[in-house]
């Protein structure tokens, strides 16, 4: 049924451009499939300036009983994915305001911090090999050596672009772009490459990827494929397989399809976008395809949530019921009539690394009488003392959230 | 059941999600007034109603989008020499009250917008409809947040700036526009950019 009236939709589209357009008709751009006449929805606005102090939503903040929450640092516009250097420093990447942010504590606690790269596109993977920082910004790779020892000059990164070869942008066509990076046990860098639209038929090779390099961007390898955009993965600390969140696509309605959380078993599986996502077939382009075929999400994470940052915690603070499960950020919905995510979730795993159950660990930023947000959770970063750093991109602050039995 | 919510999205009227305090107040307001009185209004327009081919109007126009670009041209990453120039050490709150300003001014057309060809309006108006462009600018092309107003603009400054998400010259802070215009033709983004600049 749905399939039919959104192919009815497309259609009555068609029919109503009239004789005079001579040129070849643009194609329904890949984002706009199956939009729904009508609708108002639009991607909520990012604040892109300082949040005073006083502004950031923390005291809305709602956590489990013996947890708090703090604000560790704030007036970072725009801040999103995190990596901890070996001296404790926080560098924090981001996406439009093309900064990469330092935070370091203060002898007395408080925390300070600096821009320590600018201008650049959509830097949003940011990760440390021993003393070097990585910054990945579309597809240019940035490695600034030594980078704790420099914060307050910056020598100019070495540039590894080339030795990489992620697509460009353009090639991109400005979609999904945005890379998130992470670190694996066998010290390799391993990174995304999101799908090139919302849905469309593109080179699995290339697109909706999941990669792995050496730091040196030689080796490259696909570690799944059919992921249609991650900006989040982490390997099990114990078992070292890599799990990663993933977004659905666009347009298909408030409720399907979820976004997911993954589990890569297998170096190079198939997880089906844009086929399938679990036993959802896409209303158009699933191509035939028995979604049985594909790997299975480990768990399902609520449609168009915007599952992001995502870490095992492996700290000593928390109750031992949290040790090695998954905290994940979701930055919230804008393709939905009603607002979902703005939260934190637990994934818990049972020995065999089952999702037993999602819970609801940080809440309290979507306000669903009024339908409105008051921050936008995009990362999650367990420090060496054990306490969970979240960044709220809206407010461009980060949380400390700690437990006293 | 998808049919169901299929329909509930249709109806389905998005709120401004984020309120932001104080925004509008006359007092950012009045300061955006004595900035842009120095450093805008020379190209912009005394009244927000910019005279000169290729220069934007910005009466009306939304603050967060104003805010927002003023942010990308501050940082470099929207390119525009003049505008980087003056964009250099503005504060957060500079922007924020030329943003005030500029939406506090009554939108309107240029005193040379050129008459109306009904043809062309028409074209514009299908191609509109059909790219369903009133989704994120809104049926009444007002705009809204980050997403800017159309009306009242120049014709041939929405034909540039069209051209430019078209060919990767431009973002913001999505890339809708560039998959909304991708690949659309030249003659196309005219019919466009006439129907949008003769709308009240």
């Amino acid at each position: 049924m749905l399939r039919h009236s959104i192919a009815a939709g497309l259609l009555a589209a068609t029919l109503a451009l009239p004789a005079f357009a001579q040129a070849p008709a643009a194609p329904v751009p890949g984002w706009a499939v199956g939009r729904p006449e009508g609708s108002t929805l639009a991607p909520h606005a990012p604040r892109l300036t300082v949040t005073p102090l006083d502004q950031v939503p923390v005291a809305a903040l709602r956590l489990p009983a013996g947890f708090s929450a703090e604000v560790y640092a704030h007036g970072m516009p725009g801040v999103r994915t995190m990596t901890e250097g070996p001296n404790g420093t926080i560098f924090a990447g981001t996406r439009v305001i093309g900064r990469v942010y330092a935070i370091t504590r203060n002898a007395d606690g408080t925390t300070r911090t600096r821009v320590v790269a600018q201008g650049l596109t959509q830097p949003n993977g940011v990760v440390m090999v021993g003393n070097d920082l990585y910054v990945f910004a579309v597809n240019r790779v940035l490695r600034y050596a030594n980078i704790e020892a420099n914060l307050d000059n910056v020598p100019a990164p070495e540039e590894l672009t080339a030795a990489y070869g992620l697509p460009t942008e353009q090639q991109h066509g400005g979609n999904h772009h945005w890379k998130f990076t992470t670190l694996g046990p066998d010290g390799r860098i391993y990174t995304n490459i999101g799908v090139n639209c919302n849905v469309c038929t593109f080179d699995r090779d290339v697109f909706a990827t999941l990669l792995s390099f050496n730091p040196d961007g030689s080796g490259r390898r696909i570690e799944a494929r059919g992921v249609r955009n991650s900006v989040g993965m982490a390997h099990h600390p114990l078992t070292r397989e890599l799990w990663a969140t993933n977004h659905g696509r666009d347009w298909a309605g408030d409720d399907t399809p979820d976004d997911t959380l993954i589990r890569v078993r297998r170096t190079g599986e198939d997880h089906g976008f844009p086929y399938c996502v679990g036993n959802w077939a896409d209303p158009q382009y699933n191509a035939g395809r028995n979604c049985g075929e594909f790997q299975q999400p480990a768990a399902l994470l609520g449609p168009h949530t915007a599952a992001l940052g995502m870490r095992f915690y492996t700290g000593t603070m928390f109750p031992e019921q949290y040790r090695n499960q998954i905290f994940l950020a979701r930055r919230g919905s804008w393709n939905r009539s009603r607002l979902t995510g703005f939260d934190v979730l637990v994934a818990h795993l049972d020995a065999q690394g089952n999702v037993t159950r999602l819970e609801e660990f940080m809440t309290g930023l979507r306000d669903d009488a009024n339908q409105r947000f008051l921050g936008r959770p995009v990362d999650v970063h367990v420090m060496r003392d054990g306490a969970l750093l979240v960044s709220d991109e809206q407010m461009g602050a980060v949380y400390r959230i700690t437990y006293r039995r | 059941m998808p049919v169901r919510l299929l329909a509930a999205a249709l109806l389905a009227v998005a709120l401004p999600a984020v309120a932001i305090p104080g925004a509008a107040e006359a007092e950012s307001i009045g300061r955006g007034s004595d900035r842009a009185a120095h450093y805008c209004a020379n190209c912009h327009g005394a009244d927000g109603r910019s005279q000169q081919e290729g220069i934007p109007s910005l009466a009306g126009q939304q603050a967060e989008f104003v805010t927002l670009q003023m942010i990308l041209f501050r940082e470099g990453i929207r390119q525009v020499p003049a505008m980087n120039q003056f964009a250099q050490g503005l504060t957060d709150r500079d922007i924020e009250d030329l943003a005030a300003y500029y939406a506090s001014l009554r939108p309107g057309p240029p005193d040379d917008r050129g008459p109306r060809d009904a043809a062309l309006f028409e074209r514009g108006r299908v191609l509109s409809a059909r790219m369903n462009c009133g989704v994120c600018h809104l049926p009444d092309y007002r705009g809204r947040n980050q997403v800017p107003r159309l009306t009242g603009q120049r014709e041939e400054f929405l034909a540039r700036t069209m051209a430019e998400y078209r060919d990767g010259l431009r973002s913001g802070a999505d890339p809708q526009m560039n998959g909304a215009v991708a690949g659309v033709a030249d003659a196309d983004l005219a019919a466009l950019a006439h129907y949008l600049a003769q709308l009240e």
